[in-house]
């Protein structure tokens, strides 16, 4: 009998729902972030409302990374509903505490989907994926650099306006 | 009815139902309540998908009249499908015998062929 299935797609099904729940989590990183922008703004840390304006930009190509790569496959990349998203922060220190738990959080779902590609012996989404691990090296590192200046600036006086000025600024060499 | 041109094969069947192939069309044929309806085969895995989403206890737990039916109308199919509880069982276990079997063809043709399988 002819094998329409692999005549349809090169993706297992497996491997497409969990990046289709990856393109979800991309959105949501990218819409809470916007969120972030917007707090910041709001609060007064210009510095810090542009890097994460810019920081869910980058989540949302990442996101449409992976939705071209289901389409690509032969998969079908689901537009995700995204719900839930705050619009009040707790703390200047808090939000970046968030954006590091968010990080840290994208992290272990793609060190999930490499391991369900080794499992499925699906070598191209994973050597897909690489990239993404790879770029998480850095999105934590960011994240965990600007919560140590809160530390080593302090946040009394015009610490959190010095903080607010040093942000875009951290970045990782590799 | 099914195409008279059409160059299927069973796929699976069940006391209620029955899939066929057509390899000459690249589709699949659902046999059901006494009705045909052809699927390419993103949407027959579509349509898989929504008959497991039903929420048979949701359905079971509603006393409302409306809740003894659940409609589905596939898109690309002029089929409207008003099932029962009972009918989206009988369905289900159609879809999920066809799914199976049109999985481990795939996987059979993989080996023959000697290509490393797509389905685990």
């Amino acid at each position: 009998m002819k094998d329409l299935l692999r005549l349809k797609t090169s993706l297992n099904e497996e491997i497409e729902n969990i990046l289709n729940a990856q393109i979800k989590v991309e959105a949501h990183s990218s819409s809470v972030y916007l969120a972030m922008s917007s707090w910041c703004d709001d609060q007064g840390y210009d510095y810090s409302a542009d890097f994460f304006s810019k920081q869910s930009e980058e989540e949302r190509k990442h996101m449409m990374k992976l939705f071209n790569y289901v389409n690509d496959r032969g998969g079908k990349a689901i537009s995700p509903e995204i719900v839930n998203i705050p619009a009040d922060f707790e703390s200047f220190r808090g939000v970046f505490e968030q954006m590091l738990e968010q990080e840290m959080y994208v992290t272990e779902q793609f060190n999930n989907i490499a391991d369900k590609c080794i499992k499925l012996k699906d070598f191209v989404t994973f050597q897909f994926v690489q990239w993404f691990l790879e770029e998480q090296i850095e999105e934590e590192y960011v994240a965990r650099r600007i919560l140590e200046m809160f530390d080593v600036i302090g946040e009394d006086g015009t610490g959190r306006w010095e903080i607010d000025k040093h942000v875009p600024k951290v970045s990782y060499e590799g | 009815m099914i195409c008279p041109l059409a160059n299927f094969e069973e796929v699976y069947k069940t006391a209620h139902g029955a899939v066929y192939q057509c390899s000459r069309q690249n589709c699949y044929w659902l046999e059901f309540a006494g009705s045909t309806t052809a699927f390419k085969v993103g949407d027959f895995l579509d349509f898989k998908k929504k008959i497991d989403a039903i929420d048979i206890s949701a359905m079971i737990i509603d006393s409302s009249r409306t809740a003894d039916f659940t409609i589905v109308m596939p898109f690309r199919t002029p089929r409207c499908f008003v099932l029962t509880i009972n009918d989206v069982l009988n369905l289900r276990e159609l879809l999920d015998g066809a799914k199976f079997m049109i999985t481990l063809n795939s996987m059979v043709q993989a080996c023959m062929k000697g290509t490393p399988s797509r389905v685990a």
